[in-house]
């Protein structure tokens, strides 16, 4: 293509291009570089002392012989960092709340197994680990519920006494008159469905190193977080530290899942020890800190009722939650991040007059739980949809049909829910449609039937749902509080040699955000992709940052990307137009070269950088401008991101194991920046949401103690319990934000248990059980067949 | 999640590494794969004094045929077994077996012997011993002796070895070529040790079960060779009724554990079933295989 060929528009463009993650080559070839893997010269280590107490008040600490072990330096409790530290509240305006203060350490009672109370630090990991044995703590046990339907009850024992309750979340929603129309409803299906407790599993367990430069009196972190910008604000208070003196870096970091979104402890322990002894500091989480300390997820009771017409209309829904949400309210997301959306997403994608949600969300001694890929919407979707096919079947409907007449319609958006969410505009039916297309939905019914005669156990299921992503800030992401989720900052710069960088305070851990950016910002720019460096995950790139969340990178980072893109762009063109003597209106830049309409004359993005920077005078004074742009984008509304799945399973009749056999999701993410990466996305969601269906499950006993404190007994799906995942990519109208993205990095998460739970549910329906409480483990199904079994053959004779 | 200190050495020979363990005075512990032992003593749940690290030991990684017996030595990994020819000649049951431990970089590195050693009542290697009437070579600085598996499994990771005894191989029965067999194991993912296993060989001889062998694993605090079961099958046909029989026994004397993955009640429901299929499965390949000789 010659230069003079001004088809601007059949240029290939690289957003909807397969292009390989720039990120992989360092990190296939092992030299990504983690937290762990540096090591500044005289660094410390610290070691944990936990509780091994569900609720106890600390009588006493005694160190005994831990500082004759060779290498201890220092065995620090509560009480010793006091003056050091201010603690975090993660404050909110919802009535009746009560934020928990988050400290460094335990100060006068224990409120969780794990809980950290005294810290060793010391010049290895083996000291600091042979110094605990030496540690002993006297507490005085206290009494604890730590089942949420016991916790919630009035003459509970308070785990924070200051709140004067355990339940320090309430909210409601509602719309329409929820109990007449059950009232005068001819059809009412209800259940009681229970999401048990999860854990992220990063591969990469949670890291923190925190330097301390005497010279300036300035912090570094290097933490293993999703959203360094909100440590740097919130650490910058605790600390007492200005930006300028304090800096939080996120490396590169092995996978969140959420649940490295929040502030820990040990991230503020790090950097008070960093500053006392003046030396490096790094606490590395073990496997078994893992599961015991980082934020976990869902655990809700959700009753909930729905209501429908004999023509398989929705008329009404009501559902009374309780969510446990740990120890803690957790900073910044509290504790009403995944409990208030399980009631707010819980209509889902559905038309619906009458609602009633609630929910209370109650301390218990546990881990806090925090934001988890998906947040509240696994656990809404789950509820809802079994409650769409228990009606579908009770009506004698087919599920696809009954969810066909009650999805959103494409003339209905943008649609208000009943809980208030906008649904802009998204392929809701599409979704539905596509996802059975792919599996030839009546052939896939056939195979179930005939599968069935010859005596197996299959079912199909299918979960629809639509999230809320990209979200701007006229909605805080979590509600009331005190942080901005609403907006981020790029900042592009080209350097005199003519190379681009491209400056985000958002994080990629796993997103593979250094090469979708790039690419958006290629397209925008006229550059070539590898003359890019994008760099992320570093408080002091731009002033503020919350981070990559809650599928906002692509929408917010995209956004501002392309703002500054546009910026740089024209700075570019301004600069050529007078080097070459060409009018602004007849130049275009692609592949890195300035090219005009009107002459074979070309510039190079490198000559044109040079003209500026480095030939001094070449451009008037006058005229002459950096070739940087900051820009910052407030998508200010939300964009629908929607999907359906569909699932066929197999549950033998004997062992009662589920085998997935068929398995496909189609999603609506809008314009899709690079379709490998959005199946990589898929693909792990979908593994994370088995792994929710079927497998993972965090286990505290009545003693609140967990069981569930090793890999073998917290159970994430290998390859083998993953099946092949077919994709159908569903470009509808695009969202009305720059760019046409919707977030979809949670989507799988969400689906996948809701249609696994179905097709359990279908595959046992002749046996009269179907699935409430997840994961249905073979157990699970065990205790169900037998609890119908007894009865049913007490009444036979 | 890091161990107590302690002293390592690399034993050249079977007398050093018995040496070594004796002069510990029973603190002392043997590192073959170390798939067992390393996450113990990073938990601390062990803390030996010394380990004694037998992998550089000549001559203990080979499977060898003597007469109807196989002898695997004690560095043996997991996948030498479960790629073995011998095996896949001889001992099908145990390739089928070794399918079901673990993952590759486990198998790669995880010893028969060692898995033999730990004693772990859902492992695989422990119940195939005890099965193939399998015998154990323990060395110690008093010499030389043989366990019978019967007698080795005492509890859940606790078998008959002194604390200064070296297992230096261990000695299984192979399956004659009219010998059909059936293992059938159920494990929440591929790869996890059982919620419960059955394993058992037959031939058939006038129309009816002969030479029975039976094990059960998971469900008990061992691996269990049970010779009841295996008399109510001996010398009949196996069919759906028998089956029944069986189901029926070990429902009455199977006394399981609760834990986190499975009920003692869900345990023997499945001990049932996986005793089921596997005996069929034996049944079927007895009668393929009827007839069949050593040539
Ligand atoms: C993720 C994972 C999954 C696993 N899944 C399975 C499974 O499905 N099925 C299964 O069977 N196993 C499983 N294992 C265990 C694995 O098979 C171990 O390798 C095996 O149990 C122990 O063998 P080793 O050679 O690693 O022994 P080590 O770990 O080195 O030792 C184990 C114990 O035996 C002692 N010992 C070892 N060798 C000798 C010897 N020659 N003489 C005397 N004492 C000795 C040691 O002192 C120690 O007490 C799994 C392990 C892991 C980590």
């Amino acid at each position: 293509m010659s230069h003079n060929d001004h088809s601007v528009e059949l240029r290939p463009k690289l957003v909807g291009e397969r292009v390989k993650r720039t990120e992989d080559p360092r990190f296939l070839t092992g030299v990504g570089r983690y937290v762990d893997d540096m090591s500044p010269a005289g660094m410390l280590h610290v070691a944990l002392r936990r509780s091994d107490q569900p609720h106890a008040r600390i009588i006493g600490i005694d160190v005994g012989e831990a500082f004759s072990v060779p290498g201890v330096v220092a065995i620090y409790d509560a009480s010793d960092l006091d003056k050091d530290v201010k603690p975090a509240i993660p404050t909110s305006r919802m009535p009746g709340y009560y934020a928990t203060p988050i400290w460094p350490l335990a100060r006068g009672k224990v409120r969780y197994v794990g809980e950290p109370v005294v810290a060793i630090v010391a010049e290895s990991r083996y000291a600091a680990e042979d110094a605990l044995e030496h540690i002993n703590i006297e507490y005085e046990p206290l009494p604890f519920a730590i089942r949420q339907v016991d916790a919630v009850k009035d003459d509970a024992p308070l785990l924070h006494e200051e709140a004067g309750t355990n339940t320090i979340i309430r909210r409601e929603f509602k719309r329409g008159d929820v109990d007449t129309a059950f009232e005068n409803a001819p059809v009412t299906v209800k259940g009681r469905f229970r999401m048990t407790r999860k854990t992220a599993v990063a591969m990469e367990n949670r890291s923190y190193l925190a330097e301390w430069d005497q010279r300036k009196q300035s912090l570094t972190l290097h933490t293993s977080s999703g959203s360094p910008g909100i440590i740097r604000d919130v650490l910058s208070g605790c600390l007492d530290l200005p930006g300028t003196r304090l800096r939080v870096i996120a490396p590169d970091v092995g996978g969140s899942f959420g649940a490295k979104g929040s502030l820990y402890s040990e991230e503020m322990l790090v950097c008070i020890l960093a500053r006392k002894l003046a030396r490096p500091v790094k606490y590395v989480s073990d496997r078994l800190e893992d599961l015991s300390g980082t934020s976990q997820a869902f655990d809700e009771l959700i009753e909930a009722e729905l209501a429908v017409t004999q023509d398989g209309t929705l008329i009404g829904l009501r559902a009374d939650v309780i969510g446990d949400v740990g120890a803690y309210s957790i900073y910044p997301w509290t504790a009403a991040l995944e409990t208030v959306q399980v009631v707010s997403f819980l209509p889902g994608p559905y038309r619906m007059e009458h609602y009633r949600g609630r929910i209370r969300g109650v301390l218990t001694p546990k881990p806090p739980t925090g934001p988890y890929r998906g947040v509240g919407r696994p656990s809404s979707t789950f509820a809802m949809e079994r409650l769409i096919e228990m009606a579908a079947r009770k009506i004698g409907m087919d599920p696809v049909e009954f969810r066909r007449r009650n999805l959103v319609r494409a003339e209905e958006f943008p649609y208000r829910t009943a809980s208030g969410i906008i649904w802009d505009k998204s392929a809701f039916q599409e979704c539905l449609q596509g996802a059975c297309d792919f599996v030839d939905y009546p052939n896939l019914v056939r195979e179930r039937d005939a599968a069935r005669k010859a005596g197996r156990w299959v079912g199909i299921g299918l979960a629809s749902y639509a999230e809320l992503t990209g979200i701007g800030s006229r909605i805080s992401v979590a509600p009331g509080m005190p942080i901005n989720t609403g907006t981020e900052t790029s900042r592009i710069e080209i350097d005199a040699t003519g190379a681009i960088t491209a400056a985000f305070g958002l994080s990629s851990h796993g997103q593979g955000l250094e090469t979708t950016l790039a690419q958006v910002i290629v397209d925008e720019l006229g550059c070539k992709l590898e003359d890019i460096e994008v760099k992320h995950g570093d408080s002091s790139l731009v002033p503020m940052s919350s981070g990559t969340y809650a599928s906002r990178s692509a929408v917010l980072g995209g956004g501002a990307a392309t703002l500054a893109a546009r910026v740089v762009k024209a700075k570019v063109l301004r600069a050529a137009a007078y080097l070459m003597e060409q009018s602004i209106e007849d130049l275009d830049i692609y592949d890195g070269i300035i090219a005009s309409r009107n002459s074979n004359q070309t510039l190079t993005l490198k000559e044109v950088a040079s003209a500026v920077y480095t030939q001094m005078g070449r451009i008037p004074r006058d005229q002459r401008e950096d070739l940087t742009a900051s820009e910052t984008y407030d998508p200010y509304l939300g964009t629908a991101c929607s999907s359906t799945h569909l699932t066929m399973v197999e549950v033998d009749t004997e062992t009662y194991g589920v085998r997935i056999l068929r398995y496909v999701v189609a999603e609506d993410c809008g314009k899709i920046i690079n379709p490998m990466i959005v199946d990589g996305q898929v693909h792990g969601a979908v593994a994370q949401g088995i792994g929710a269906a079927l497998l993972e499950e965090i286990v505290h006993d009545d003693q609140g103690q967990v069981v569930t404190a090793s890999l073998a007994d917290y159970l994430v799906p290998v390859a083998t319990s993953v099946p092949n995942i077919g994709i159908v990519h569903i470009e509808a109208d695009l969202p009305n934000n720059v760019g046409g993205f919707r977030g979809m990095g949670e989507g799988g998460t969400i689906g996948a248990p809701a249609a696994v739970a179905n097709a359990v549910s279908d595959a046992l329906s002749h046996l009269g059980v179907s699935v409430e409480t997840l994961p249905v483990t073979p157990e699970r199904i065990f205790q169900m067949l037998r609890d119908t079994n007894t009865p049913r053959s007490a009444n036979s004779t | 999640m890091k161990p107590a200190p302690f002293d390592y050495l690399a034993a050249k020979s079977i007398s050093e590494a018995v040496e070594a363990l004796a002069a510990s005075g029973g603190d002392g512990k043997i590192i073959a794969g170390g798939q067992s032992l390393m996450p113990m003593i990073n938990f601390r749940l062990v803390k030996p004094t010394i380990l004694v690290d037998i992998n550089r030991i000549g001559g203990l990684d080979r499977i060898e045929k003597h007469d109807d017996r196989l002898r695997i030595g004690a560095t043996v990994r997991h996948h030498m077994t479960a790629t073995d020819v011998l095996v896949f000649e001889h001992l099908p049951i145990l390739q089928d077996a070794m399918h079901h431990v673990a993952h590759l970089t486990v198998r790669n590195r995880g010893t028969f012997c060692g898995s033999v050693c730990h004693a772990d009542p859902a492992a695989e290697m422990p119940m195939m011993t005890l099965l193939l009437n399998g015998t154990i070579t323990a060395w110690s600085v008093r010499g030389e002796r043989q366990i019978a598996a019967s007698d080795f499994f005492l509890g859940s990771l606790v078998n008959a070895l002194e604390p200064d005894e070296f297992v230096t191989s261990i000695e299984i029965d192979t399956l004659k070529p009219d010998t059909g067999w059936g293992f059938e194991e159920f494990s929440r993912r591929q790869g996890d040790f059982a919620l419960a296993c059955a394993a058992t060989t037959l031939r058939i001889e006038d129309g009816v079960a002969r030479s029975v062998r039976f094990a059960l694993m998971g469900v008990g605090e061992t691996p269990l060779r049970l010779a009841a079961i295996e008399e109510i099958i001996d010398g009949k046909t196996v069919s759906e009724s028998l089956l029944d029989q069986v189901s029926e026994a070990l429902n009455d004397f199977l006394q399981p554990n609760t834990d986190l993955h499975a009920s003692a009640d869900y345990r023997r429901h499945l001990a049932g079933a996986l005793a089921r299929r596997a005996l069929r499965d034996a049944w079927k390949r007895a009668d393929l295989r009827k007839g069949k000789t050593d040539d």
